[in-house]
C-alpha cells in the first residue's frame, strides 16, 4: 500500500481497482433496486444490501468505526424500523411512478448535471492526486471516538438531544387519535339529531299544526 | 486500497442521484424514505473519501453525526407515515393534500 502512495501517478492496482468496482456495481445495483421495486419489502431488503456494500466500501476508506457502525445502526436499527413500519401498512402500490411530461425536463436537467458533477470530480481531485499516507490508528474505533469527545464533544451531546426530540415527537405523532375521533364523531352526530329534531317536518306539520313541539 | 478519490466521488454521486430520483418519482411515502436514506449515504460516502484524500479524521465524526440526524429522520418521518396511513387509510402521498390550499 504504501509502495502504491509512494508512486503516487501511476494507476491503481488492478486488483484493488476489480474489488472496488465490484462493490461500486453491487452499491448501485441494490440502489436502484430499492427505487423500483413495486414490493416495500423487497426494497427494504435491497437498502439493507446496499448498506452492507457501502460498509464495505468505507472498510476500503479505512473508515473502519464508520463501517461498524453503518452495519450497527443503519443496516440494523433503523432497516428494522422500515420493516416494522412496512409490516404495518403493507399496501400494494397502484401505480407507483408518479411519471408525467414535464418530468422528462427532470430526466435532460440529471444527465446535465450528472455529466458536470463527473467533470467536477475528475478536475477538482484528478485521479492522480496521490492520497497521504495515513496512520495505522486512522478511522479506528478509539481515534475516532478521542477526536469525538475533545473536539466534538459539543455536536455529540446536541444530537444526543435531537434524538430524544425524535423519540418524543415520533410518539407524540404516530399516538392512536381513535378516541378523540369517535368523540367527534359522537358530538357531529348529536348536533345533527338535535337539528333534525329542533326543525320540523313540512309534511308533518301540514297535518299537525299544533303538536309541532311534541316530537322534541 | 489506493483507490483515487474522484471514483468514491462518483459513487457517491450516483447514490445521491439514484436517491433522488426515488424521491421525486416516487409515490409511495415509505420508498420515498428510503431515498431520502440514500441521499444521506451519498453524502456520507462524499465525507468519508474526502476525510480519506486529507489525511483527515473531522470527516468521520461528522459522517457519524449524520447517521445520527438519518436515525432521528427516520423515525419522525415514519411516524408522520403511521399518522397519515391512520387518517387517510392510504401511504401515497398525492393522497396527503391537507395542507394543500
Amino acid at each position: 500500500m504504501n509502495a502504491a502512495n509512494a508512486a503516487g501517478a501511476a494507476s491503481p492496482p488492478v486488483g484493488d481497482m476489480i474489488i472496488f468496482l465490484i462493490m461500486a456495481a453491487w452499491v448501485a445495483f441494490f440502489a436502484i433496486l430499492t427505487i423500483t421495486r413495486r414490493n416495500p419489502v423487497t426494497a427494504v431488503m435491497s437498502l439493507v444490501a446496499t448498506f452492507f456494500g457501502l460498509a464495505a466500501i468505507y472498510a476500503a476508506l479505512s473508515a473502519h468505526f464508520l463501517a461498524v457502525i453503518q452495519v450497527l445502526v443503519y443496516a440494523g436499527a433503523i432497516m428494522v424500523l422500515f420493516i416494522f413500519v412496512v409490516m404495518i401498512l403493507n399496501r400494494e402500490e397502484v401505480a407507483p411512478l408518479s411519471l408525467r411530461p414535464m418530468r422528462l425536463l427532470g430526466v435532460v436537467a440529471g444527465v446535465y448535471l450528472t455529466w458536470t458533477f463527473i467533470g467536477l470530480a475528475w478536475e477538482g481531485v484528478p485521479p492522480k492526486t496521490p492520497l497521504p499516507v495515513v496512520s495505522e490508528t486512522y478511522g479506528t474505533v478509539a481515534s475516532v471516538g478521542d477526536m469525538l469527545f475533545r473536539e466534538f464533544l459539543y455536536p455529540f451531546e446536541a444530537i444526543s438531544l435531537l434524538l430524544l426530540v425524535a423519540i418524543v415527537g415520533g410518539v407524540v405523532v404516530s399516538r392512536s387519535h381513535q378516541k378523540e375521533v369517535a368523540a367527534q364523531r359522537a358530538a357531529d352526530y348529536r348536533k345533527q339529531v338535535e337539528e333534525l329534531a329542533s326543525s320540523d317536518f313540512p309534511g308533518k306539520q301540514e297535518e299537525l299544526p299544533a303538536s309541532g313541539g311534541g316530537h322534541h | 486500497m489506493a483507490i483515487p478519490t474522484a471514483y468514491y466521488l462518483i459513487l457517491s454521486f450516483v447514490l445521491f442521484l439514484i436517491g433522488t430520483t426515488g424521491v421525486l418519482l416516487r409515490r409511495n411515502a415509505l420508498i420515498v424514505l428510503m431515498g431520502i436514506e440514500l441521499q444521506l449515504n451519498g453524502g456520507n460516502l462524499a465525507l468519508l473519501a474526502f476525510a480519506r484524500q486529507l489525511g483527515d479524521q473531522k470527516g468521520h465524526v461528522f459522517a457519524f453525526l449524520v447517521i445520527a440526524l438519518a436515525a432521528a429522520e427516520a423515525a419522525v418521518g415514519l411516524a408522520i407515515l403511521v399518522g397519515l396511513f391512520r387518517s387517510r387509510e392510504s401511504v401515497n402521498l398525492d393522497d396527503a393534500t391537507m395542507m394543500k390550499r
